[in-house]
């Protein structure tokens, strides 16, 4: 299995070059193409040809565009992503990076908890099936899940802030308590779509031959329920981390907005707006490859988790 | 035995989820119950918990404010944004400045003389003003010339050289590399310099306190071209401590200021914004700032924060410009007819809560030479419609297209409203069309709008930015091409007049019959509305962008 699962590896790394390379050339071409360029939104109102002529040139953007790609990729593979227009006292990778690991990591944190109580609340769902508890659980999450951001934070900020003055509601990193807030607000909504998931999951596992078997040989309930139904019900759900593992690193606009966060959702919104070139592109960029690792990633953890599954090494 | 346990852990998970749940239902009660516009950000409770009375933050000497990250260097030759010349005019000093009630005063130089009918100003410098680093190197004439030379240095591409200094004999020159200095830029010794204009300007001082006038350090900038602007050396009240984009930028006074130091030991600019005004309310910041839609509610004498709040005028002018190049706008009375049917006053008191100011001429009121004889059309339907009925249009009005940069989204209230207003009183069909914002601003130079919604701020204190640069036919910033003789003529003499009653006069003149052509039709006067902490003392309500932290000191009562 080793030699397969290294060989599989390698062959759809190699796939996602092909992928980004289309990828680059339609977001390139198309940023170009569109009416309005950066030139036109650092002069705005008070633009003036030679004026323009001097910073389209100082950018590039007077060349043609497959040798503005072509230079671009160059300077990519030196690791220099460019300038952003937008924040001219910094390099492109000064701007996104911290701005990336701020978001990962609020979004991994909030990961975390959604899944961990989407997973508790879908497996006691369904173990409740027949009870009124059952759709107490899931109702109560999707309730949860229908209070719109701008409506939860707010409420949120109101409570905890100004009237138990528990948190303070400025950005401070992440040894501030002043987090708790934008984790709340990230983590919960996100709960009720993976306790649905998993409570269907279960349910199905349930009827499986091997979940009677094992009940027949006398095992106890809870290595019934975490050994047998538990882990053969939650294979499916690595798709699910899996493919929302690039929403992590996107941040979340609203939140990011809400509570001051130096987020890369934000600046990726403001530089589609702006338009910031070089910002865009990183950040499309940044996100395929992230999808495509993700994808990869999944497949890998069924070879593991599931021998079943074989990765058609021989055919690919 | 094992159903037991596993009802034990069912109940603890229950319990846990509960837990959780209830937390956030009582906080959603909370925050819903007492708030009728669904909007924490309009405190409810009159009590006076000591929490509020902001102690904490009044006690330092360090301001913290809500802030915009700067879309440009720290460079004042590249600085054209408002965001970025909030930090470069606290950072930098020119010869001269602008104080907080908008006057012309001396910064670096000392005094000045005008000369050859106003065609040549000579700077008596200042013996006492350093740079940062170090508080050693004086400022010389030599350090002005330099700085002005590079700014029109095309290799730098400043993009606003040409606007504000092009009347320097020279600068054109050097900004088109036809010369390799700047002729009109003398230095005379080493506390002397003479600058000399292509015309007498009456406004060339105003001019001088753009940031692209400002004394920059050659030796530093020399050193390091690339990175100099990471720690940038000027002669401004504050220096630059630390800069992390999205999240913070401090300055920190100079204490050998020559204007006189810094009252406050530091400013803090917050970049991450957030809910400003419940950031306000909890302590975090200063100054906030709030949108007009919660301006009913602050304002409320219940509420404690109406003894804080502040209507900050925005030197700014907000209007509909109506292209005289297409149909149907190319007959003037179209245009009166539309400008007349504007119903801006029952718009500002129904629509924006009386957030602004009524715009009754083009000029706002806190411009110098602002004069109250100049009027726009007044509201009167049935004069606009036998106007229209009279137009070259009776009866065929072509399809009408109201554009505006916007991102997609659907068209704010104020231009649903305006849109209704004029379809209901002239019967016209009017779209609405948005724009993204640079493909706009590429549309309206072309002239290729029918009529868009516009707006102006002022760069610098004068008519002249306004007028002359919007209406003038040879100001390559007429993107309509409206021309009219009379003002061409009028603002032409008022550009090279030197007594400034006359050519204030000049301007209203023009200004009037700039409004009576209705190429513009002039909505509101923005205001800003922020709070400020009563601790805050001397914190100016200025409508431009000048420097003024120097004046503000923190006292708690």
């Amino acid at each position: 299995m080793g030699p397969g699962l290294l060989g599989y590896t390698v062959r759809r790394l190699l796939w996602a070059v092909p992928v980004l390379f289309v990828i680059s050339v339609v977001v390139f071409y198309m940023m170009r193409l569109a009416p309005g360029d950066p030139v036109d939104a650092i002069l705005g109102q008070r633009y003036q040809e030679e004026q323009a002529a001097l910073l389209r040139k100082k950018y590039g953007y007077d060349e043609p565009i497959h040798v503005q790609y072509i230079k671009y990729m160059q300077n990519l593979a030196k690791g220099d992503l460019g300038v952003s227009t937008r924040h001219q006292q910094f390099t492109v990778s000064e701007i996104i990076i911290p701005k990336i690991w701020v978001s990962t990591r609020l979004g991994a944190i909030a990961l975390v908890i959604s899944f961990t109580l989407g997973i508790l609340a879908g497996i006691y769902a369904a173990l409740a099936r027949g009870t009124f508890l059952d759709p107490l659980t899931i109702s109560f999450w999707l309730a949860i899940d229908a209070i719109p951001v701008f409506v939860a934070a707010p409420a949120l900020m109101w409570l905890f802030a100004l009237k138990l003055d528990l948190v303070g509601l400025g950005w401070r990193g992440f040894g501030s308590v002043n987090i708790i807030l934008p984790i709340i607000v990230l983590s919960l909504p996100g709960t009720a779509g993976v306790a649905r998931f998993v409570r269907a999951s279960v349910l199905g596992v349930l009827q499986e031959d091997y979940v009677r078997t094992a009940r027949a040989k006398g095992l106890q309930e809870r290595t019934v329920v975490f050994t047998h139904i538990a882990r053969n019900a939650l294979l499916p759900l690595i798709t699910v981390i899996g493919l929302s593992l690039p929403g992590v690193a996107g941040g979340s606009l609203i939140v990011e907005q809400l509570f001051g966060i130096p987020g890369i959702g934000r600046e990726g919104f403001d530089a589609v707006l702006a338009p910031d070139f070089d910002v865009i592109l990183a950040l499309v960029l940044f996100g395929s490859f992230l999808f495509v690792i993700a994808n990869i990633l999944i497949d890998l953890l069924y070879a593991v988790i599931d021998p079943r599954i074989r990765l058609g090494a021989a055919r690919g | 035995m094992s159903n037991r346990m596993l009802t034990l852990m069912m109940g603890v998970v229950a319990f846990l989820i509960l837990a959780v749940g209830v937390v956030f239902v009582v906080a959603l009660a909370g925050g819903g119950g007492d708030d009728d516009n669904g909007s924490p950000a309009s405190p409810s409770n009159n009590d006076d918990s000591p929490r509020s009375t902001g102690k904490g933050i009044c006690s330092g000497k360090s301001l913290i404010v809500p802030g915009n990250d700067p879309n440009t260097v720290l460079d004042p030759i590249q600085v054209g944004d408002v965001s970025t010349s909030e930090y470069v005019v606290e950072i930098f000093g020119g010869l001269v400045t602008l104080d907080p009630e908008l006057n012309v005063q001396p910064d670096i130089a000392q005094s000045w003389e005008v000369t050859n009918g106003g065609k040549t100003y000579t700077f008596k410098l200042r013996d006492d003003v350093v740079f940062h680093t170090g508080n050693t190197r004086r400022v010389t004439a030599e350090d002005v010339k330099y700085s002005i030379e590079r700014a029109a240095d095309p290799v730098n591409a400043s993009p606003t050289v040409r606007a504000y200094l092009g009347n320097i004999v020279g600068v054109r020159d050097r900004f088109e590399n036809k010369a390799s200095n700047v002729s009109g830029v003398k230095v005379i010794d080493e506390r002397t310099i003479q600058i000399d204009l292509i015309e007498p300007s009456d406004f060339f001082l105003s001019e001088l306190t753009y940031p692209v006038a400002f004394v920059v350090d050659r030796e530093q900038i020399e050193s390091n071209p690339r990175n100099w602007t990471q720690k940038p050396n000027g002669t401004g009240p504050f220096r630059l401590a630390e800069f992390k984009p999205a999240e913070r930028i401090r300055i920190v006074k100079n204490d050998r200021y020559h204007l006189g130091a810094p009252k406050l030991d530091e400013v803090i600019f917050e970049l991450g914004g957030g809910s400003l005004l419940t950031r306000y309310e909890n302590d975090e910041i200063h100054i906030g700032g709030f949108p007009a839609s919660l301006l009913d509610s602050v304002k409320d004498g219940s509420n404690k924060l109406a003894k804080e709040y502040r209507a900050v005028p925005n030197m700014a002018v907000f209007y509909f410009t109506l292209n005289p190049q297409q149909p149907p706008f190319d007959d003037p009375k179209v245009r009166q007819a539309f400008a007349m049917t504007l119903d801006r006053e029952t718009i500002n008191s129904v629509l924006l809560y009386d957030a602004y100011r009524v715009a009754d001429g083009f000029l706002p009121p806190d411009m110098p030479g602002y004069t109250e004889s100049v009027h726009s059309y007044e509201y009167n339907v049935a004069r606009a419609k036998q106007l229209l009925s009279e137009s070259r249009y009776a009866g065929n009005m072509p399809r009408v297209v109201l554009t505006f940069s916007g991102s997609g989204a659907a068209p704010g209230d104020l231009l649903v409203a305006i849109q209704q207003g004029w379809q209901d009183a002239l019967g016209v069909n009017i779209e609405l069309q948005a724009i993204d914002t640079s493909a706009f601003l590429r549309e309206q130079r072309r002239g290729t709008f029918q009529m868009h919604s516009d707006g102006w701020s002022a760069d610098y204190p004068d008519p002249e930015d306004f007028l002359g640069k919007l209406f003038a036919s040879d100001s390559t910033l007429n993107y309509t091409r409206y021309k009219n003789d009379e003002v061409d003529k009028l603002l032409l003499a008022a550009r090279v007049e030197t007594d400034r009653t006359k050519r204030y006069q000049m301007y209203a003149e023009a200004e009037q019959l700039i409004m009576d052509d209705a190429v513009v039709i002039p909505t509101f006067w923005p205001v800003d509305h922020v709070v400020v902490k009563p601790c805050v003392h001397g914190y100016p309500d200025v409508s431009m962008t000048v420097p003024k932290y120097r004046f503000v000191e923190i006292k708690a009562e």
